[in-house]
This record gives C-alpha cells, structure tokens and sequence, in this order.
C-alpha cells in the first residue's frame, strides 16, 4: 500500500508540474507581450490573452494541405509530448523530482530537440516554399547552437562531476561558490544564447513578424490550423517555461523546494514563477532595444555563444 | 582575504580579461572594441589588487591603480581620440570572418595551456593555474593583428598583446621589480600616443586608415 | 661613475639641442658628444680588459669587456653617422623641406636614440636593458618618419606595430627568466642583476627558460631583423634619413643582439649549448635565404642595402650558434666592421640620393665616371662588405666558418657560403650597373665636397685598418667573448 501511494504521489506530483507549465507557458507569452506593449507606450493585450487565443483555436476545424501526410499531423503533438515528458522529469518545483531521479541534462536536450525535428519535418511535409525555407533557417540554427548547448552542459557537467540535472540543481544550492565560479557563469551565458536561438526571440528571430521572407520559426508553422495550431503554441510557450525555469533554477537555486512537503512544494513553485516572470520581463525589455540580426549575421552570434562555452569547459577542466 | 574568496576573485578578474579578449574579436564596431578593451584594462588592474590585498604588498596595489588608469582610462580615451577623425568606425570583411576567427581564438586558448605547462607546474599557486589565460590573450591580440585591416584594430592587437604579458607577469611573480612594471606601463603609453600621432599624420595628409591602402612599400 | 658620465654627456646634448633652434654649432656640437662617447669607451675598455667589471649605482650600471666593446661600437658608428648628419640637416633647412624646429627634434631624437643605446650596453639589470630597447624603438619611429612622406609614415607604422610586438615578446622572455629565477631560490632584490642570473644559472628550470629562450629570440630578433621577423628591415632603412639608417643598422640590430647574447649565456648554463644553437642556426639560416632570394629582384638601392643588413645579421647569429670563444670574438668583430662599412654605404647612398635625386638603380648610372669620390667609396663599400680581404669583414666571416666547421656545423657553414655566393652575385650586379659604365657626353666629372668624402672614406680606411691589424682589438676581444662564453 505504502508502494502504491508512494508512486501515486509522485505521479500526481509530476502532473502537477506538467499543468503549471502548460498554463504557465501562455501566461509568460502574454507578460512578455504585455511588458513589450507598455515599453513601446500601448496598453496591450491582457495577460491572459494567449489562454483565451488557445480556447479559441481548439474550437476551430483543423486543415491540413492536401499532398501531406502523417508527419504533418504528427509534428505538433510530438512537440508537445516532448515538453510535457521532460518537464515531468525536471527539478522545476523541486530539487528532488519524483520521477527524475535518473535524469540527465544531456537526455533532457536530445528529447526536446526530437521536437524540433519532427517540427522542420513536418513543415518540409507540406509542400510549400515557406515551409521548406523555414525548414532549413531552423535546422541551421539548430545546428549551431546544439553544440554551443553540449558544451554549455559539459562545462557544468564537469565542474560538478555529474550531469545529473537534479544533482546539478543541488550542487547550486549547497556550494553556492560553485555558482561564481567562471565555468558556471560562462556556461550559463552560453545557455541563454541558446535559449533565445532555439526559442525564436529576437535578436535571432522576431516573433511577432507578418513578412514570411524574415521568419524562421513562424514560417514553419503557416499550414498549420486549429488544434494543430493551438498545440505547437502549447508546445512552443511550454519549451520557453521549461528552458527558463532550468536556467533560473542553475543560475539562482534559492527558493527551489529540496525537502517533500506541500509546503516547501508550493513555495518553490512561487519561487519558480516569481523567477521566471523576472526573467522573461527581462528578455521583453531586452527584445524592445534590439533588432533582428541579418540571417548571415547570425553565425557570428552563434559562434560567440559556442566559443563562451568551450571557455567555460576549458576553465572547469584546468580547476 | 581568505584562500576561497581570494581564488574566486582572481579567477573572475582573470576570466574577464580573456573574455574581453574574445568579444574584441566577435564585435565589429570599433567602438564597442575599444570599450572592451578598457574594461579589459580595468579587470587586469584589479587581478594586481587583488594580489596585493593577498599578499599584503602596497607596492603591488599601487601598480594595479596605476594600471587601472593607465589601461583602464588613458590608452583606451587616447584610441578613442583616433576613431573620431574616421567616418567608418566598422571592422568590414577582416581576412578570417567571425565565426571562424572565434573558433581559431579558441584553439589558441588550448594552445597556451598546453605550450604553458612547465611554468604553470613551476608556479604551483591558485594564481599560476591562470597563467595560460594571459598566454591566450596574447595570442588572440597577434591573431588579430594578423587578420585585421583597419588601423585601429591593429593598435588593438598590439594592445591585447601587452595586456596578456601584464596578467602573466603579475600572476607570475606578483609583478616583476616596480622599475621594470612602471617602464613597461609607460611604454605601451607610449607606443599608443606615436601610433596616436602617426595615424593623425596619415589621416590628416593622405586621409588613410585602411591599411589595405598601405601598400607602396613591398617587394 | 665613469659610465653614467657616459649616459650624461649624450643626454646633456640632447637638452642643450632641444633648447635652441637648429643651428650650425649644435650639429657640431652632437658630433663632439659621440666623439666623447667613443674615447670613453675606449678608456673603459682599457680599464676593464684586465679586470672583472666596473659597477655603478649598486649594480644598475655595470661595464665589463663586452659593454666597454659595445661603447666602442656605437661611439665609432654614431660618430660616422652624426657628422653627416651636419650636412644632411643643412640641406634640408636650407632647401626649405624642414624647419629648424624640425632639425631640433632630429637632433634631439639622435642624442636620445643614444643614450638609450649606451644604456642598454652598460646596464648590469636585464629589465633596464629591456626599457633602453624599448625606448630606442618609440624615439626611432619618429626618425624613420622623419621626411613626413607617404611612404615614410608607412614605414614608421609598420616598424611600430612590429617591434613593439617583439619588444612585448621579449619583456614576457625576460618575466620567465625572472620567474626561474625566483623559484630557483634567487633572493628578489638582485634577481634580474645579470651576474645573478648567470650565477643561478645552473637550478633555473628547463622547461621555463626553453620557453624564455624561444620568446627572447622571437622578440629581440624583431629588433635585430632576423627572419620572419625582418620585414620592419627594408621598408625603416629605405624611408629613414640616410644618417638615421646608418644608425640603425650599425648600431640599433648589434645593440638587440648583444642583449640576446647576455640570454643566451643565461640560457646555456641552464639548457646546454643545444637548444640556443638550434635557435639561431634556424634564425640565421633563415635571414641568409631571405636576403639571398630577395636581392637579386632589387630595385632600390637603400632596400638592397637593407636586406645585405638582414644577411649580416643571419651570419652573426651563425657564428653565435657555434659558441666558441673564437667564434664570439669574431661575431664581435664583424660587428664592428659590418656597422662601419654598413654605416658608410648608408651614408653614401644619402649621398647619391641628393646628387641624383632618385632612389632606384636603374637610374643611376657610371657612378665611377662622374663623381670618381662618390663612385669610389660606393665601390670600396660594397667590396668591404662583401668580405674581401683586406677589409676585416673577411677575417671575422673566416673566423666564423671555421668556428662551425670545429663545432660540428660543418653543414650550416656550407650553406651559409653558398647562399652568401648568390648575394655576392646579386650585390655585384647591381653595383656594376650603378658604378660602371661611359661619362655622357658635356658631362664633367664632379668632385664630391670634402665633408662627405673625407668622413666616409675615413671610416672605411678604419674597417680596413681593423682587419690588417687587429693587435688593438685583440685583447679586448677575447675578453668580451670570454665574458659570454664559460
């Protein structure tokens, strides 16, 4: 009996992380959206507007082109289940996730970048010239941040001697010199570069742009309808929740929950939240000072955020 | 200080200076080069104090001041003095592009650990394992002396050259004889002001910058 | 005491030049300060020949037999090059292409250049060699940009940027030095004293001082113009002023090496003769085949000379690879003689440049028939530097080679002739089309005035001199190679 509701609790735990991120996702969309409008002197949309956009697509017919086939259909609800996978097994709310005791940073990576691939896929599947170009424009992306990406992990990686994410997140909070040390900051600098690279924020990627010839992420998404729609929205805003909260939860581990209890439970949940809403305000106000870099120009970036982290695993290797 | 304190300061103001080292290749506005450079002098000035808090050596503390102006504040607004005769302030088409360039400055980094080994292993302090960080810089400034076109970016590069020979020579010994330190300081105050009037004289009579339109003297 | 009376008399000129505007009597007065120099040096070199060293100021200033032939050196080169400096600044005044105020920065820039040259020899502290090498490099550029033309400001630009890159290799070499210096038990207030160093010699780390020792070549080779690093070389002694030129060569590239030499006595005690005579065997290999692919295609005479400059200072660091003190005492010599007969040529280069107005070969021609002084010095000059006996360039380049030859370099020593064939070949060819050749007709042969011939062929009369006899210098030279040389 003490098996059973053991692993219930665990299961209900996960889920319920699973839910704050699916409804956090297009809450964070609209703060980011809101604190843009307000710097760019309009009253925006309200917060929730992302909520209620998702309502309305699920309501709506699907279309699908008419010479795709199953991988069209496949790409958004394996982003989604992607996300939701990982998220379950991540220390979001809590240091010790019930069910990611054994889950490894770098697994967490090759997981969600299974998403992205189906996605490109699934938007060569149509057919159409957009679709391909956005395609390639991701995937070349892709292709340069996922080694800036390994590294970045590498760095920390070594620095604490595992790449056990909840141990990683736990090593933050009892040595927290580790966090100072060069390896750490590098490696985390890196990781932001990444996440605004494979998150499709400025300056690599505008995502409020209607001129097709400028899009990379949203290009790949034009055939899509509906449900389809509504779930790689839902996959999209889950991704970027799930990429800060890692990040803040690296960078800044104090407030995540590292004893069971409710309490401690629902205080790292305000804490996750609290940081995550800092951070992606912060990334708004930044998104409002920036342009988008020149597609060719975007190598150049990509490459810096790659070399900080061979620098960081360089300076963890000779400690 | 204590040891941990003491080690995490020195690696973060060692850090910075190799980091600066990498975002003067990475920018191209010489503008922003030209910052990084002064925050690059400042970090080398505070990797002296700290080693002088460290060792309790007021000698050592007044040279990282000294640095901390000299490097920090003068070379940087002297250079700053050149860019506003130029109208075009951006590093177009270096020889090696940006990506490539970054990668490349990588590659010398493990390069100057591995050429450094013996003095590191002679040097068996906290401060000796940063050595190979002023070896790197002073790569990535011969580098970007080699791939660059524009003038000031070559006075960059001779820059970035002096400032890695400072952090070796400081995290080496703890700086070499002050008369040696303060004659090394001067010069690359020095040399900055006769680049400052050479490139004054060239800009003022022939209106270069570039030193691709350097070419009359060759073989 | 009597070397820092050494250090003032060329700095005390300086001021006095900078104080009032160019005349006459100061240009006079310049070339009586290098005069003084070089009696000094030749009273210092009697006063140390017998003995250790003589030490001022608590060792900062120390003469031993190598310095007091070094002072010598300078004293007999610069004073070459200040008295035609007289000349040289008039016409410029006079024709109106500078100011006095500029003649006044010239001369000022001279004296310093001078006494920061004499201070890099009578240093005892390697860090204040370090700083005089440094200072020589910033008061140069002034005076290779001296004409203010396109190509002079070029040359200036470019000698900056790289030797001030080789200056900043050389100061890490010198940090490393100190640094195996510390940790093999060297107390810190003497640690850069070079008799300290040579003291410790023995415990300084391998590792380390391979390390210095590459960076040391690296750097100081840049001011001494060894290959790769001689390309400052041609285009600085093309745009310089002819006497600056003779300066440089003559004195500016031996001052850079005699540093280097002090090193690699360092360096030797630590490593053994094998690592250094790698270094420069490569280093002076290199600079030979440099100079000997690039003369043949020469089209200006100041360059060619400048390269003959590159291939002289590869033989010198050949002949200081062998390492014997024969073979030290003989690249000393060709010190000496080199800078002179360099000095000279330099000198009547500027000459010709003034008479004919260019600077390319083709143009000048039949030297010998229309200006027979001019003609004739060129010719000697070439002749003296080619090593032809009886000119002492010929005794020290035989002394050299058989030095290799007698410590297994046997194969350099032969390279290094063939190479120095193809440059007696290229140099000679250039020479017979500037020197040989008929008069035009209506043109009569001019007679050169006695202030530049007389000063020139004076100082190739003294190359000669050294050859024929070398009992002044004999002593004095096996003393300064035994200083080096354990």
């Amino acid at each position: 009996m003490n098996g059973l509701t053991h692993v219930l609790t665990q299961v209900l735990v996960a889920l319920f992380q699973v839910a704050a991120v699916a409804v956090g996702g297009p809450l964070l969309l609209g703060l980011m959206r809101k604190v843009r409008s307000r710097l760019e002197g309009r009253a925006g949309a309200p917060i929730h507007q992302p909520l209620l956009d998702l309502r309305k697509l699920f309501a709506k017919q699907r279309m699908r082109p008419r010479d795709s086939s199953w991988v069209f259909g496949a790409g958004p609800v394996v982003l989604v289940a992607t996300v939701v996978a990982v998220t379950a097994v991540s220390p979001l709310v809590s240091a010790s996730p019930p069910l990611g005791q054994s889950s490894d940073f770098f697994a967490v990576v090759f997981v969600l970048l299974l998403g992205s691939v189906l996605l490109a896929l699934s938007a060569l599947d149509t057919g159409t010239a957009f679709g391909g170009m956005g395609s390639s424009r991701s995937m070349t992306i892709g292709a340069l941040c996922e080694p800036a990406l390994l590294v970045a992990i590498l760095a920390m990686a070594i620095a604490a001697r595992t790449s056990n994410l909840p141990a990683l997140v736990r090593v933050g909070i009892s040595h927290p010199a580790v966090i100072a040390s060069p390896a750490r900051i590098l490696a985390l600098a890196s990781f932001l570069v990444v996440i605004l690279a494979e998150s499709g924020r400025l300056p690599v990627d505008n995502p409020s742009t209607h001129l097709e010839l400028t899009m990379i992420h949203e290009a790949m998404v034009l055939e899509y309808s509906g449900a389809d729609l509504g779930l790689i929205i839902l996959g999209e805003s889950m991704r970027l929740v799930f990429l800060l909260g890692l990040f803040v939860n690296l960078f800044v581990p104090w407030g995540v929950a590292d004893r069971p209890g409710v309490l401690f439970v629902g205080l790292g949940l305000l804490a996750l939240v609290a940081k995550v809403c800092a951070v992606g305000a912060t990334i708004a106000v930044f998104e409002v000072f920036t342009a988008k870099l020149r597609l060719f120009r975007l190598p150049e970036l990509l490459a810096g955020g790659f070399v900080l982290a061979l620098l960081g695993a360089l300076t963890a290797v000779v400690r | 200080m204590n040891g941990a304190t003491y080690s995490s300061f020195l690696e973060i103001a060692a850090g910075l200076v190799i980091l600066c080292a990498f975002v003067t290749l990475w920018r191209r506005s010489l503008r922003a080069i030209v910052r990084t450079l002064a925050v690059q002098g400042m970090a080398l000035g505070v990797v002296a104090i700290v080693l002088g808090v460290h060792r309790r050596d007021v000698v050592l503390i007044v040279v990282g001041c000294l640095v901390v102006l000299a490097k920090g504040l003068a070379i940087p607004t002297l250079v700053r003095r050149v860019l506003a005769n130029e109208p075009m302030s951006r590093e177009t088409s270096p020889l090696v592009n940006v990506p490539s360039s970054l990668v490349g400055a990588g590659a010398l980094t493990f390069l100057a650990y591995g050429a450094t080994r013996p003095v590191v292993a002679l040097v068996s302090t906290s401060a000796g394992r940063l050595i190979p960080l002023g070896v790197a810089t002073l790569l990535i400034g011969f580098f970007s002396m080699v791939v660059r076109r524009k003038a000031v970016s070559q006075i960059v590069g001779l820059l970035l050259v002096d400032n890695g020979i400072a952090l070796v020579a400081f995290l080496a010994t703890a700086g070499v004889p002050l008369l040696v330190e303060l004659g090394a300081s001067l010069d690359v105050l020095l040399v900055v002001v006769v680049l400052r009037v050479l490139a004054v004289q060239l800009w003022s009579k022939f209106a270069v910058l570039d030193l691709d339109q350097l070419q009359e003297l060759h073989d | 005491m009597l070397a820092f009376v050494l250090l003032l008399v060329p700095a005390a000129t300086g001021c006095v030049a900078a104080a009032t505007p160019w005349r006459r009597w100061i240009g006079w007065l310049c070339t009586a300060s290098l005069g003084f120099v070089l009696v000094t040096g030749v009273v210092l070199a009697v006063l140390v020949v017998h003995r250790p060293a003589l030490s001022a100021f608590g060792g900062v200033l120390r003469v031993d037999a190598l310095s007091a032939f070094m002072v010598i050196v300078i004293g007999a080169i610069g004073l070459l090059a200040v008295c035609q400096s007289v000349r040289y600044l008039e016409r410029e005044v006079s024709s109106g292409r500078s100011s006095a105020r500029r003649a006044t920065l010239y001369s000022v820039l001279v004296q310093g250049f001078i006494t920061a040259m004499l201070l890099a020899v009578v240093a005892g502290n390697v860090g204040v060699m370090w700083v005089a090498v440094e200072a020589t490099t910033i008061i140069t550029t002034f005076l290779v940009g001296y004409r203010r033309t396109r190509g002079a400001l070029e040359a200036s630009w470019k000698y900056v940027i790289i030797c001030s890159v080789g200056i900043a290799l050389a100061f890490l070499g010198t940090v490393l030095v100190y640094l195996a210096a510390l940790h093999a038990g060297g107390v810190t207030h003497v640690s850069l004293q070079w008799t300290s160093l040579m003291s410790v010699a023995h415990h300084l780390d391998p590792g380390v001082m391979r390390l210095a020792l590459a960076l040391l070549v690296l750097g100081y080779g840049t001011k001494v113009g060894l290959a790769p690093m001689h390309s400052w070389l041609p285009d600085a002694h093309s745009q310089a002023p002819a006497p600056v030129s003779a300066l440089m060569s003559g004195v500016l590239l031996t001052v850079a090496f005699y540093v280097l030499l002090r090193f690699k006595a360092v360096a030797d005690g630590a490593l053994g003769v094998g690592f250094s005579r790698m270094l420069f065997v490569t280093a002076g290999l290199l600079s030979l085949a440099v100079a000997a692919s690039l003369l043949l295609s020469q089209r200006d005479y100041k360059r060619m000379l400048a390269y003959h400059s590159v291939e002289h200072m590869g033989l010198i660091a050949l002949g200081a690879a062998a390492g014997t003190p024969l073979a030290i005492a003989a690249v000393l010599l060709h010190v000496l003689g080199h800078g002179l007969a360099k000095a000279v040529l330099f000198l009547a280069s500027g000459e010709i440049l003034i008479v004919e107005g260019t600077t390319e070969i083709d143009q000048v021609k039949a030297l010998l028939a229309r200006r027979p002084a001019l003609g004739g010095v060129f010719a000697f000059g070439l002749v003296t530097l080619l090593g032809l006996p009886p000119f002492s360039l010929f005794i020290s380049e035989l002394n050299m080679l058989r030095a290799e030859v007698h410590v297994g370099l046997g194969w350099v020593a032969a390279i290094s002739l063939v190479l120095m064939a193809v440059i007696f070949g290229s140099v000679m060819s250039h020479g017979r089309h500037m020197l040989f050749g008929a008069r035009p007709d209506g043109e009569v042969a001019h007679k050169s005035p006695l202030n530049v011939s007389v000063p020139l062929i004076g100082g190739l009369v003294a190359c000669g001199a050294i050859g024929v006899l070398a009992w002044p210098l004999d002593t004095l030279l096996r003393a300064a190679a035994m200083v080096v040389v354990k």
